[in-house]
C-alpha cells in the first residue's frame, strides 16, 4: 500500500560543526495507522518530528534523507506551499503546550483564527470551536474562550492545544508528550477522542512518548530510538511482547507493571547514552549492553528487516514466540 | 502518629474578580513514623497545595497540621523553617528546582548552613557524604546543574533535601520528569532511603503504578477532598468510591497490548475548583449518581478498619 507519509534515510545535524544528531532515520506511516516513538530522552524523537513540519530549531538542519507526505517531497517544496499543509494536513502537538498558543489572544479567537486562515467552511464557527473544547474535556467551555493561555493550568493548556489540532480534521497528527501533563481519566478521554478521530476520518497519527502503557493499547507500530537511531521497530505487539534489542528489554523491564502485585526493585539501564555524534562504527548501546562482543564495539548494527519486525543488533535476543 | 492534617481548607483568592479558588475544602490525614503516604488525584485537585502547606511555603486558610504535637498555627511559616526543619520537599521538575549558577556542593553546602547543622569544618564532609548517599561521586560537586542529566539532577534535589536531615519528605512527583530507565533508579533509591534512615515519605504522583510501587496507605483526592483512603492493596485491588475505580479502569497497562478500551471514560465535565459542584463535587461525572447526591456532601467513613470511603452510595 502507498505510505501517506514516508522518511527516508534522514540524518539531522548541528549547523555550525556538523555534528550528527539523528542519523538514517526510516519512517513510514500508510492512511490511518499509527505509529509510536519511544526512547531515551536526548534519543532525537523531537528532532524528527519537527523536520517533517520543516520547523527544526535554529541551529540544527537536515544533513540527508527525504521527507515525503503524499507524493511531494517536504524538503524541497515550495515554503507556501508547506505552511499550507502544516496545520490543515499535518498538524503537531507539542512538549510544551505555550509554544502552539499566543499569549495575548483569547483561546476563543486563536481557534476561530485557525478555521479562518486555511479558509475552512463550516457553518457555525462559533459552536464549532465550543463543542471542540467540549470534546477534550475543557469545564466552563464559554468562559476558556473568553480566556487567555496563561489563565490555564498546563493540562487545561495541553487540552487546547490538542482541540486546536484537532479542529481542521488533519491526515496526520503528530503529538509530542502531548498526555503526560495529564491525569489518566482526562488521558484516557483525549486517548478515546484522538482514537475516535482516526478511525473516523483515517487520520494518521506519529505518537511521542515516555508513557509506554499509552503506546501498548494507541498505536499499531512501535519504533523505539537510541543515540539519534531507530534501533528496533515492530508491531505493538512484538516490541512489548518480545523485545529483541536489548535497550528495549531493558526499558521495559525498568517499568512497574500496574496490575502486578509485586513491588520487587525495578530493574535499571546502568549508565548513560553517549552522545551520538561520538558513537562512530560502533554500537551505540555497546558500554551499557550486557551482552556486547568485539564485534559489537567495531561495527555499527543496522536495521534488518525480518519480516514487519527489525532490530539493529548483531546478537537480538531471541524471540519467544 | 506523626504528622497530623486536620480539616485544612485552603483557599486562594482570584485578583481582580470576586471569586476564590477551593484548592482544598477540609482534608483530614495522618502520617505514621516510617510510612508511606501516597496521593493520586486529578491535575487540580490540591496536591502540590497540601504539600506547600505542609512544609510551610504557604499557610491553610483554616485547619492546623500538626507534627509531634506542635501544631502550625496559621502564619506560622517561621516557626515551622526554624524548627527542626522536620519536612522537606522536592519538586517535580529537576531543571528548575536547582539554581542554574550554582555549583552542586554549593547548592547541599547551603542547607546545611542555613539548619547550622554542622560545624564549619564538617560541612565539605557531610556534603560529599551525602552525595554519596544517593549514589554520586565527589567529583560532582564542581558541576553546574546543566552539565547533568535529569535522573542526576533529580539525585541532587534529594540529597539537597536530605541535607536538612528532615523526618518527612514531601515528593511532589519526583520522577515524573525523567527518562523511564531513569526512573526506576531514582525510585529504587527513594525505597533505599527509607530504610536506612526510617524516613517518613509523602508521595505525590499521577502514576499509580509508582504509586503502588512505594505507598503504604494512598489517599485518593478529588477536588480538594479525600474521597478514598486504605492501604495500597485495598485502594487499588479492590477500589470503593467510583472515582477511584474510574481512575484505576484508565491507567494504561503495558503489559495488556491493546486491552485497554478506549471508548469508556469518565462522562462529563471537569468541575472547575472556583465553582465547585454543590453535594458530592463528582455528581456531574458520576457513574452511579442518584439525585440526593446533588445535595449532601459524602463524609469520609470506614467501610472496614482500614479503608474509608467517601461516597453515600457505597457506604450506606
Ligand atoms: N537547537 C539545538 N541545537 C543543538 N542541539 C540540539 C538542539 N535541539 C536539540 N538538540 C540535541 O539534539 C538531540 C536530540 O534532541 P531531541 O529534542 O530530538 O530529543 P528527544 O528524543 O525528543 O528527547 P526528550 O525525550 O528529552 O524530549 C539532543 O542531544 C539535543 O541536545
Ligand atoms: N497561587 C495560586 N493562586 C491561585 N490558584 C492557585 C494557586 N496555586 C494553585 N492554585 C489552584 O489551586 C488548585 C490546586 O492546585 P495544585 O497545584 O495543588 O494541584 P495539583 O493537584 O498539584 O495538580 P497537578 O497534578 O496538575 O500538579 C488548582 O486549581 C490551581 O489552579
Ligand atoms: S549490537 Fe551488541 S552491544 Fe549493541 S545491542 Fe546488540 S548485543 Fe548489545
Ligand atoms: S456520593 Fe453520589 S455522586 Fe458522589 S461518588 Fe457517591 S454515588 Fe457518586
Ligand atoms: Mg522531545
Ligand atoms: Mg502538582
Amino acid at each position: 500500500m502507498r505510505s501517506l507519509i514516508s522518511l527516508q534515510g534522514l540524518s539531522i545535524k548541528t549547523s555550525s560543526d556538523g555534528r550528527s544528531l539523528t542519523s538514517d532515520v526510516n519512517i513510514s506511516l500508510i492512511e490511518g495507522e499509527a505509529l509510536g516513538i519511544v526512547g531515551e530522552s536526548g534519543s532525537g524523537k523531537t528532532l524528527t518530528a519537527l523536520s517533517i513540519l520543516g520547523l527544526l530549531p535554529r541551529g540544527v538542519e537536515v544533513a540527508s534523507g527525504e521527507i515525503n507526505f503524499n507524493g511531494e517531497n517536504l524538503l524541497s517544496i515550495d515554503p507556501e506551499r508547506l505552511r499550507g499543509i502544516r496545520g490543515k494536513e499535518i498538524s503537531m502537538v507539542y512538549q510544551d503546550p505555550m509554544t502552539a498558543l499566543n499569549p495575548v489572544m483569547t483561546v476563543g479567537n486563536q481557534l476561530l483564527e485557525v478555521l479562518d486562515c486555511h479558509n475552512h467552511d463550516v457553518k457555525d464557527p462559533e459552536s464549532h470551536v465550543k463543542q471542540s473544547l467540549i470534546e477534550v474535556g475543557i469545564p466552563d467551555p464559554d468562559r476558556a474562550l473568553k480566556s487567555y493561555p496563561h489563565e490555564f493550568s498546563g493540562g487545561m493548556r495541553q487540552r487546547v492545544v490538542i482541540a486546536m489540532s484537532l479542529l481542521l480534521s488533519p491526515k496526520l497528527l503528530i503529538a509530542d508528550e502531548p498526555t503526560t501533563a495529564l491525569d489518566v481519566t482526562i488521558q484516557r478521554q483525549i486517548l478515546s477522542l484522538v482514537s475516535r478521530q482516526r478511525s473516523r476520518r483515517q487520520m494518521s497519527m506519529l505518537w511521542i512518548t515516555h508513557d509506554l502503557g499509552v503506546v501498548a493499547n494507541l498505536v499499531d507500530r512501535v519504533a523505539v530510538m537510541y543515540a539519534g537511531r531507530i534501533v528496533e521497530v515492530g508491531t505493538t505487539k512484538q516490541i512489548f511482547n518480545s523485545p529483541q534489542h536489548p535497550y528495549t528489554q531493558g526499558l521495559l523491564a525498568s517499568l512497574p507493571v500496574a496490575s502486578s502485585r509485586s513491588r520487587n526493585r525495578l530493574a535499571s539501564i546502568p549508565g548513560v547514552p553517549p552522545k551520538p555524534w561520538l558513537v562512530g562504527q560502533s554500537c551505540s548501546f555497546a558500554d551499557r549492553c550486557q551482552f556486547a562482543h568485539k564485534k559489537c564495539r567495531e561495527s555499527l548494527p543496522l536495521l534488518d528487516a525480518r519480516g514487519t519486525k527489525s532490530v539493529a543488533c548483531f546478537y537480538p535476543i531471541a524471540s519467544s514466540i | 502518629m506523626t504528622l497530623v492534617i486536620d480539616n485544612v481548607i485552603k483557599k486562594y483568592p482570584i485578583r481582580q474578580s470576586k471569586s476564590v479558588v477551593n484548592a482544598l475544602n477540609g482534608i483530614s490525614l495522618n502520617i505514621s513514623k516510617g510510612q508511606t503516604l501516597g496521593i493520586v488525584g486529578e491535575s487540580g485537585c490540591g496536591k502540590s497545595t497540601l504539600a506547600r502547606l505542609i512544609v510551610g511555603l504557604e499557610s491553610p486558610t483554616q485547619g492546623a497540621i500538626t507534627w509531634r504535637d506542635n501544631v502550625l498555627l496559621r502564619g506560622s511559616k517561621n516557626q515551622w523553617r526554624n524548627h527542626l526543619s522536620p519536612a522537606q520537599l522536592v519538586f517535580q521538575d529537576p531543571y528548575s528546582s536547582l539554581n542554574p549558577r550554582q555549583r552542586i556542593g554549593e547548592c547541599i553546602k547551603e542547607v546545611i548552613v542555613a539548619h547550622n547543622l554542622r560545624q564549619k569544618e564538617e560541612i565539605d564532609s557531610r556534603v560529599t557524604e551525602l552525595l554519596k548517599v544517593v549514589g554520586m561521586s565527589e567529583d560532582m560537586k564542581n558541576r553546574y546543574p546543566h552539565q547533568l542529566s535529569g535522573g542526576q539532577r533529580q539525585r541532587v534535589s534529594i540529597a539537597r533535601a536530605l541535607a536538612a536531615e528532615p523526618e518527612l519528605l514531601i515528593l511532589d512527583e519526583p520522577v515524573s520528569a525523567l527518562d523511564v530507565s531513569v526512573r526506576a533508579d531514582v525510585m529504587n533509591l527513594l525505597v533505599d532511603l527509607r530504610k536506612e534512615f526510617g524516613l517518613t515519605y509523602l508521595f505525590i504522583s499521577h502514576d499509580l503504578s509508582m504509586v503502588r510501587h512505594i505507598s503504604d496507605v494512598i489517599a485518593v483526592m478529588y477536588l480538594g477532598r479525600v474521597v478514598e483512603l486504605g492501604t495500597w492493596d485495598e485502594v487499588l485491588d479492590n477500589p470503593q468510591h467510583p472515582y477511584t475505580k474510574a481512575l484505576i479502569a484508565a491507567i494504561p497497562d503495558h503489559s495488556q497490548v491493546g486491552q485497554m478500551d478506549l471508548t469508556v471514560s469518565l462522562e462529563g465535565e471537569v468541575p472547575s475548583p472556583t465553582n465547585i459542584p454543590l453535594g458530592c463535587a463528582f455528581h456531574v461525572r458520576c457513574p452511579i449518581a442518584v439525585p440526593n447526591c446533588s445535595k449532601m456532601i459524602p463524609q469520609l467513613l470506614p467501610i472496614k478498619s482500614s479503608q474509608s470511603v467517601a461516597c453515600s452510595e457505597v457506604v450506606k
